[in-house]
């Protein structure tokens, strides 16, 4: 124990010999953020206080921690970017960023991260800009507890948290509001997005293109022009996430394009157009989820192959499943249908016939979607009935021969 | 007389309705044929208007080569209209047959082809700012992909 203090005291002089702290306040010697960016060195510290500072794209090119007391506010009054991070290990913590220029040609945003490694962007609110945090050509960044608010413009707004080619990157505990993407990924590999609100976006509330090898968990996504949108991705794990709200023509709750090696588990689907919507998929699981009150709880397309479909709760969907072809070589087994009218006299809780998700009417609308007018009307419930006993039309290969008789407790 | 009205006004309805129009793209609400994504950017996105009327909106222009080429022989004969969102005025669609393709990094097209449609090589010249940078033709771009 008395060989640990001088060691701890060392330590404490070096932190202090390391980093001295700079303070920024209007009206001292020190006046504005780029001021005191000249004045540092690597490993200090910068304190901002709170007030209204002009930033016409800050550019911080040092290794240092910038934090805000009191919410400071940066204002590009909308002739450039805000600030943009080209240094590594930089923490930038408590701003609020605002007002950073729209336009067609150049993405200009908030916060820019480009060409760094292990960069902090934490407590930040963003307001009124173009694109919100953009994250290029970086590794290891950690986006935390920030909220970003677009400009509520269809046609003038970039994503909430752009990436664009990074890798092991932290989104955690953000709020995305009025967008057009909230959380957007191009290129991005070994990912984690975790417990973010994406709300109010005019395309989506989370998108992926071309991103391999990530994880999103415990995110909500509400009332967006589509909840999330994985395209052209391999290796996506899905869980534990909130769809609620998506609704419209073309709208879905998740739509999957060209999506293989994926798992989509526990996670719930209230109210959206289309809970799911799968094409060109090829061995994605869809296990222990909750559809409820849904349009069309999943829609699969026939060139969709090896999917599995297990342990899911169906409730209160008007169509549970729906396809545009035979779908061949994907399963469904175990799920609850609340829809199912089997018996189960053995008592093990397994249904005793099979349960046909696609119903006949749900292949009429499929060749006729006007026929969606006689939704609910006692010709149709007659066809399903009929349908149900005698099966002839809605396609072979798709059936559940384990209905559950009770809902999973997902 | 009356029966020439409504002959007059039937055979109005049916020249109306056998006119073929290229439709304007509805931002924010019309999906990509081909990648199902939101139409969102005004400067990029095309529309394919068959020999019968039928219309086919895309985000970009990949998306209808792509779409082209994965129905080869159903979209484009010669009687089919394909037209791209010319960059330089954005909302505006040209001939895609005639148009220049200008394939260069600085334009974030939304299926990362790179590409940005002219309606002269001139303008497309002028747009390049990377040095790999390199202009198509049409057919260049479709056998190209």
């Amino acid at each position: 124990m008395k060989n640990l203090v001088p060691i701890f005291l060392i330590l404490l002089f070096n932190g202090a010999a390391i980093g001295k702290t700079i303070v920024v306040k209007p009206g001292t010697a020190v006046p504005s953020l780029k001021k005191a960016l000249e004045l540092a060195t690597n490993g200090d510290t910068i304190v901002v206080k709170k007030g209204t500072y002009i930033s016409h794209n800050t550019i911080v090119k040092k290794e240092i921690t910038i934090l805000g007391d009191g919410y400071p506010e940066l204002d590009a009054q909308f002739k450039e970017e805000v600030i943009t991070i080209r240094a590594n290990n930089v923490k930038f913590d408590g701003f609020t960023i605002k007002n950073s220029k729209t336009g067609a040609m150049r993405d200009y945003a908030g916060i820019r991260v480009h060409k760094a490694r292990n960069v902090t962007i934490s407590n930040n609110k963003l307001v009124n800009n173009f694109f919100g945090i953009y994250l290029s050509d970086s590794q290891w960044i950690r986006v935390l507890n920030n909220q970003t608010e677009g400009t509520w413009s269809p046609l003038e707004s970039g994503n909430g948290i752009h990436l664009w080619q990074c890798g092991n990157i932290t989104v955690k505990n953000n709020k995305a509001l009025g967008h057009r993407d909230g959380i957007y990924f191009e290129f991005v590999k070994n990912s984690t997005i975790e417990a973010n609100y994406s709300s109010g976006n005019f395309r989506y509330g989370l998108h992926f293109m071309f991103s391999d090898d990530d994880l999103y968990r415990r995110n909500t996504f509400k009332n967006n022009g589509s909840g999330v949108a994985v395209m052209y991705s391999k290796r996506i794990k899905m869980f534990d996430n909130l769809f609620v709200e998506n609704w419209g023509s073309s709208i879905y709750g998740l739509l999957l394009k060209d999506i293989s090696s994926s798992e989509i588990r526990n996670n719930r689907f209230i109210r959206n157009t289309t809970g799911i919507y799968m094409e060109g998929c090829d061995g994605v699981s869809v296990v222990e989820n909750n559809f409820n009150n849904n349009g069309w709880g999943i829609r699969v397309l026939a060139n969709s192959v090896n999917g599995t479909f297990t342990r899911n709760n169906f409730l209160a969907n008007s169509f549970d499943v729906t396809t545009n072809g035979s779908l061949n070589l994907n399963h469904f087994k175990n799920n609850y249908w609340d829809k199912y009218e089997g018996y189960d006299l053995n008592k093990d809780g397994i249904g005793d016939v099979p349960y046909r998700p696609i119903s006949l009417y749900a292949q009429i609308i499929e060749q006729i979607p006007q026929s969606v007018m006689l939704m609910r009307s006692f010709i149709v419930n007659l066809l399903d009935k009929v349908e149900r006993s005698i099966p002839s039309i809605t396609p072979e290969s798709v059936k559940d021969e384990h209905p559950r008789m009770k809902q999973w407790t997902n | 007389m009356k029966t020439l009205n409504i002959s007059a006004l039937f055979v109005s309805v049916l020249l109306v309705s056998c006119s073929r129009e290229p439709v304007p793209l509805s931002y924010g609400k019309d999906p990509c044929e081909h990648c199902k994504m939101t139409i969102m950017d005004t400067k990029y996105g095309a529309e394919i208007v068959t020999a019968k009327g039928k219309i086919f909106k895309f985000d970009a222009a990949e998306c209808m080569v792509d779409f082209i080429n994965d129905n080869p022989g159903k979209y484009n004969a010669p009687g089919d209209m394909l037209l791209t969102t010319n960059v330089a005025a954005p909302e505006t669609l040209i001939d895609a047959r005639s148009a220049f393709f200008l394939k260069d990094k600085a334009f974030k097209s939304p299926m990362g082809g790179n590409l940005a449609s002219f309606n002269s090589r001139q303008l497309a010249e002028n747009n390049l700012q990377n040095a790999d940078g390199t202009i198509l033709t049409w057919d260049e771009l479709l056998s190209g992909r």
